[in-house]
């Protein structure tokens, strides 16, 4: 099969180019907005590094707009950039430059530029908007942004940082509005969120336990309410560094996230999104404990897609994935429930569920199980696979099919043949009964020609044309009476029985504000 | 047809299968080659009949086909020395003409439909220039005497008067393990209608059918098969059908086929398997307990193993903590 993949250009279309959009959040425009070039940091003594580094740092918590007027303060924009830019290597590059009176100047710095609103979407919602062709909408204020999030980050990895010094300024407060950010629609600031977090989770641990919490709120708001959110990939991908460095036994608050969060979110639209973060999610859980493996496949198979195809192919992926890792002992237990499911993909009429699903058969584990299991597994799959193997259009699948029987057949030859009996057996059954069925219509028939009454009530002589219905013409008799009466044909109004009140009403109309008392006013 | 036809019909085929044994010094050539010898081995035969049986139950062709599939195989192989590389194309064409001659109610597949399910790599051509010399050579025209034939002559003698004993003898049931012994190369030797009764038997012997067991017993009289021949290929039969029906499941080989997708699954297969996430793990409970005092986190949880955490990148983790592991 030919693997070329089609790469689209970056903003480009035919003859028009597409305009990126920028919005910017309402950032309150500092008043004072001239910035004085302070000195550069190498050039001044150690002794006197620490206050030149905080002026810089205040200096940098002036805003500018980088939207509705793009070309204002260029110079002092400048300046803030090239302060941002020189810290950002100062601390890379010197030890001990991390004091203690630094920290909540960092952290005031981070909180200035980047704690704010986001503007509403300006991107369509719904079945409009595909996250994988539209563009997203960038923030305006990204080259000074990226530089704010590059040194905090600088900050938090420093050797010379310390959490207990910090953790009186990175508090819940702090979280929390760091992880309002991720609803960011620029990937460029979600993912610099994404380390940011990260490296805190790591570093802080008083603060984990709440920051799961948030994250699980922000999931459950997600799932149940807007089921609209922009970082939940970037979340989940932090979850997943998280869960593969569980500590076993799994603690029970860790089992109820993965049946209460993670599960659900299989149930979402727009799945494609963070799809495949959140399998890694799940396998990871599997395989700290394989006990949670039948409540998973059980759940997969329950919110399994059953109008949607490509969310369909998905979930193929994630179970083969799952497949991969599960437990024989395990795979026994769901093994009936599951390929059930995969009998119904094998036969479905999209080309890619049907495809995906046929090639769990190239799979030399997968293969395994099924050998081992092969009596209770083989009656399930047979009949959709050998039904197909007729009447599928498609020639790939054809093929694909072909493989998926001819390895049962090595498995075991007299199975195999007994399922063949089976289904020339149950189809045998079907004709019969079908002809049975037909059969009793024509007697009924039969006795229905028998009866003296027969001519009488069958109009036309010949069965098969269609029966005339009546309909809302009008019949000879009415066109005859019609004829009688002189002029064209008028339609005669319908003779109701007319209603008092309304006659009188009609006759005599009133202002609506005159009969209304003032009981009606609610 | 009634019981004095059915002998007859049984006498003139029995005159008749000499013609369409498989000649016995091809074959015990065959037997005698080295796997990977510079001729057929009996292991490639049975291989290429596993698949022809494959295609036969793909294609939904009758027990007929697939039984003269394998009849006009052997006889080709037994008199023409053939190369390993044509065998594959050698059983396709005999299917292909066991398919267009047998039964007409067969959905016939083109040579085409054969080839691509095969897995072939020759053209539909080759294929049709070697149905032409299969025929001549065996000068075969339309059928052929095979133990299928018995078969059914036998079960119709079997079942006499009551046809109500179709439900204890499974004509089905036979067939598929007439399928299973031809599998063999050993059976090929066996004269139809000699294999067929020892299949034949050993049914009835299972079902415990006493009248039926007579009726073979008249059969066998009628037709003058020696007891030794008879027993010779019972025991071999028994054997056969012994390991057809173990429930043992092997593991099947499935690189040895062709997987092809369209390439909307090829690149979501390809993407789908890298996903190596790019976030260094972080083990519960911190790696250093003393960077925080008043922690509400859990410290005492079981082993952590760390080993695989401290591999990240160099500036998330700290250099003094990775000296102390």
């Amino acid at each position: 099969a030919t693997q070329a993949m089609r790469v689209r250009p970056p903003g480009s279309h035919s003859a028009t180019k597409k305009e990126k959009r920028y919005s910017t959040s309402c950032f309150p425009l500092s008043t004072n907005r001239d910035l004085q070039k302070l000195t550069p940091l190498s050039d001044v003594a150690p002794a006197e590094q620490e206050k030149l580094f905080i002026q810089k740092l205040r200096q940098c918590c002036v805003l500018f707009d980088f939207l509705s007027d793009p070309l204002s303060d260029l110079k002092w924009k400048e300046v803030k950039r090239a302060a941002l830019s020189e810290m950002v290597e100062y601390i890379t590059h010197n030890r001990n430059v991390i004091t203690e009176p630094i920290y909540p100047e960092v952290v005031h710095m981070f909180a200035v530029n980047m704690f704010r609103t986001l503007p509403p979407s300006s991107n369509p919602t719904g079945a409009e908007f595909d996250p994988e062709e539209d563009e997203p909408t960038l923030e305006a204020a990204w080259p000074h942004l990226q530089l704010v999030y590059e040194f905090f980050l600088r900050f938090l990895e420093s050797p010379d940082f310390q959490p207990n010094v910090a953790k009186k300024y990175i508090d819940q407060k702090f979280v929390m509005q760091l992880l309002d950010l991720f609803d960011s629609e620029d990937p460029r600031e979600r993912d610099f969120l994404k380390t940011t977090l990260h490296r805190i989770y790591g570093k802080f641990l008083g603060l984990r336990a709440y920051i799961r919490k948030q994250i699980n709120n922000i999931f459950y708001k997600f799932i149940y309410e807007t089921e609209h959110h922009n970082g939940i990939a970037e979340l989940l991908e932090i979850l997943g560094s998280i869960i593969n460095g569980f500590a076993l036994p799994l603690k029970e608050e860790h089992k109820i996230f993965l049946l209460k969060v993670l599960l659900p979110l299989h149930k979402v639209k727009s799945l494609s999104v963070y799809h495949p973060q959140l399998a890694y999610c799940v396998v990871q859980f599997l395989e700290k404990d394989s006990t949670l493996t039948e409540p998973v496949v059980m759940a997969l198979l329950k919110y399994w897609p059953k109008t949607h195809s490509p969310k369909e192919v998905m979930f193929l992926n994630e179970l083969e994935e799952i497949l991969d890792v599960i437990e024989p002992s395990e795979f026994v237990k769901v093994q009936e429930p599951l390929f059930r499911q995969l009998a119904k993909c094998v036969s479905s009429p999209h080309f890619q569920v049907a495809e995906r699903a046929l090639y769990y058969w190239n799979n030399e584990y997968i293969m395994s199980l099924i050998s081992d299991n092969a009596a209770k597994i083989l009656p399930i799959m047979f009949p959709a696979l050998y039904r197909n193997s007729k009447t599928h259009w498609n020639k790939t699948i054809h093929g694909l099919i072909y493989n998926a029987l001819k390895l049962f057949m090595e498995m075991n030859q007299k199975l195999f043949d007994d399922c063949t009996q089976q289904f020339r057996a149950e189809k045998n059954k079907e004709k019969a009964k079908s002809k049975e069925r037909e059969e009793a219509w024509i007697r009924i028939e039969n006795l229905a020609k028998s009866n003296p009454q027969f001519l009488v009530c069958v109009p036309s002589p010949a069965r098969c044309s269609p029966v005339a219905m009546e309909t809302e013409a009008p019949s000879i008799e009415d066109l005859q009476r019609a004829q009688r009466t002189e002029g064209p044909l008028v339609s005669r109004r319908s003779e109701l029985p007319q209603d008092i009140y309304t006659t009188q009403a009609l006759d005599s109309p009133r202002r609506g504000e005159d009969m209304l008392t003032p009981h009606d006013r609610l | 047809m009634d019981a004095f036809k059915l002998m007859k019909e049984l006498r003139a085929n029995y005159e008749q299968e000499g013609y369409y044994i498989p000649k016995e010094t091809g074959l015990n050539l065959i037997e005698s080659t080295e796997q990977n010898g510079a001729g057929i081995s009996a292991k490639c035969r049975d291989a290429q009949v596993e698949d022809l049986w494959g295609l036969s139950s793909f294609f939904g062709y009758s027990t007929q086909t697939f039984v003269l599939a394998v009849n006009l195989l052997d006889r080709f192989l037994a008199l023409m020395r053939v190369q390993p590389k044509h065998l594959s194309c050698v059983g396709l064409s005999c299917l292909h003409l066991a398919a267009q001659r047998s039964a007409p109610d067969a959905t016939l597949s083109s040579g085409h439909e054969l080839i691509r399910i095969g897995q072939r790599r020759f053209t539909a051509s080759d294929l049709s220039r070697m149905e032409k010399i299969v025929a001549e050579k065996l000068h075969f025209t339309s059928s052929a005497v095979t133990p299928l034939t018995f078969l059914h002559l036998y079960h119709q003698v079997a079942l006499g008067q009551s046809p109500s004993r179709k439900e204890v003898l499974s004509l089905e049931k036979l067939e598929a393990q007439l399928k299973a012994c031809l599998r063999c190369m050993s059976f090929s030797k066996a004269k139809p209608s000699v294999l067929a009764l020892a299949l034949l038997r050993h049914e009835i012997k299972a079902i415990q059918s006493e009248d039926m067991w007579e009726m073979t017993c008249h059969v066998q009289r009628h037709l003058k098969i020696a007891d030794a021949e008879l027993q010779c290929w019972a025991e071999r039969v028994a054997r056969c059908l012994s390991d057809y029906a173990s429930p043992r499941c092997s593991r099947p080989n499935h690189k040895k086929l062709l997987w092809v997708v369209s390439r909307r699954t090829a690149q979501n297969l390809q993407s789908s398997s890298c996903s190596v996430p790019d976030l260094p793990t972080i083990p519960e409970g911190g790696w250093d307990p003393s960077q925080s005092e008043d922690s509400s986190e859990d410290l005492s949880s079981g082993e952590e193993s760390l080993s695989s955490s401290l591999e990240g990148e160099g500036a998330y983790f700290p250099l003094h903590l990775r000296r102390r592991r």
